[in-house]
């Protein structure tokens, strides 16, 4: 009976372990397309790092830390300006707002959930992995297989991000300064608003926004930019109520669940992780 | 306070905003903020886009000296900028902003520079 017992055990061990094989494949499957864009974005800001004046370390640092392409850019960016260090964290919190939406969508999944999962789980949430996650968990209904899966996708697109921004960076610290390479980050900073110009709430957002921020240019320890976001915020923000008076709170149609709600905010605002 | 501590201090911050929601689904976020933090992204693009662009047009200029030569040092980067939108616009591929504008800037620098 113990042989047959352990046997039995052995064999559902074997093949737990191949399902969570499969899951973590079938999560890191689910993030290759995103890498295409991610990983030249993370060189992008690889580059960045190196052509500043703050140490390259530094720069890479914000990978691990900070864990979000633009807010690690505009980190990048306002400390090479001299920016003052409460300047480069407020401007930093406010690019990463979105994170407390993918928090709040992630959380009924993982209620319950260990200590330990919840705090890795919290630290690789970005844009691609919440995506990646919060589809699998809408149609798994094995939560654990659901969180394998997050992770396998979660896992490999730091892994390739933390690989990308050095290599930029050690691609970067070998270009010489008459190539004038402090000019790709606007550029490409421009080219993701482009393409979304044509959206009124958008085109309004930016021109406040660049408005405010040349304005505020001479403003002490660079909080132009930030100001320049938030009036940016709120100029869109009035475009948006003026469109949609009807999706008030309290008057509008019944509102869709929070992961809805959330992935619909999540194109307009992963591009600058994945510029697809 | 030095880069490295800035940068530690911003992705603490940031570490906690993804933990904010995660253990309790008793706070909610006020509906009208989903359409504001779609916003986020091209407002903060922009206001960096424009600072540093400003940035690197007054640098250009000032190391020009107050003469006509401050006006054409910075045609290089606004032929950049032209060129880097221009072919977003036509192609809808950001990345083409990149690959359009630093070439350009590099051709018109070099013919300046003849």
């Amino acid at each position: 009976v113990d042989v047959a017992k352990r046997i039995r055990d052995t064999n559902e061990g074997k093949i737990m372990k191949n399902q969570v094989r499969r899951d973590l494949i079938g999560g890191a499957r689910a993030m290759a397309p995103w890498l295409l864009g991610v990983v030249p974005f993370g060189m992008l800001i690889g580059v960045s790092a190196a052509q500043a004046s703050i140490p390259t370390a530094a720069g890479w640092l914000t990978g691990p830390t900070i864990y979000g392409g633009s807010a690690q850019i505009a980190a990048i960016q306002m400390l090479d300006a001299g920016a003052a260090p409460v300047a480069v964290i407020v401007t930093v919190l406010v690019i990463s707002l979105r994170f407390v939406l993918y928090s709040a969508a992630l959380a009924p999944y993982w209620r319950n959930t260990p200590l330990w999962w919840r705090l890795l789980g919290g630290y690789l949430l970005v844009d691609p992995s919440f995506v990646v996650g919060i589809e699998r968990y809408g149609t798994e209904p094995d939560r654990r297989r659901a969180h394998t899966h997050y992770l396998g996708g979660a896992v490999l697109l730091w892994i390739s991000w933390m690989l990308a921004i050095a290599l930029g960076a050690t691609v970067g610290a070998a270009v010489p300064a008459s190539l004038h390479l402090e000019l790709l980050v606007p550029l490409f900073l421009l080219g993701e608003i482009v393409p979304k110009l044509r959206d009124t709430a958008t085109r309004r957002a930016a021109l406040g926004s660049a408005t405010v921020a040349l304005v505020c240019l001479a403003v002490p320890m660079h909080l132009g930019i930030a100001i320049g976001i938030v009036a940016g915020i709120a100029a869109g923000s009035i475009a948006v109520r003026r469109k949609s008076p009807a999706t008030d709170d309290t008057n509008g149609p019944a509102p869709a669940d929070d992961e809805t709600k959330v992935l619909a905010t999540v194109p307009a605002l992963s591009t600058e992780e994945s510029h697809r | 306070m030095n880069s490295y501590l800035v940068i530690l201090v911003a992705g603490l911050g940031c570490y906690v905003l993804r933990m904010s929601m995660i253990g309790t689904d008793r706070v909610r976020l006020p509906a009208r903020f989903d359409s504001s933090v779609a916003l986020v992204a091209p407002a903060a693009f922009t206001a960096l886009a424009v600072t540093t662009l400003a940035g690197i047009l007054l640098d250009a200029g000032l190391a020009a000296g107050v003469n006509v030569h401050t006006v054409v040092a910075t045609v290089p980067a606004l032929l950049a900028i032209a060129a880097g939108m221009g072919v977003v616009f036509w192609t809808g591929k950001p990345f083409f902003a990149v690959l359009a504008g630093m070439p350009t800037f590099w051709l018109a620098t070099a013919l300046l520079s003849i």
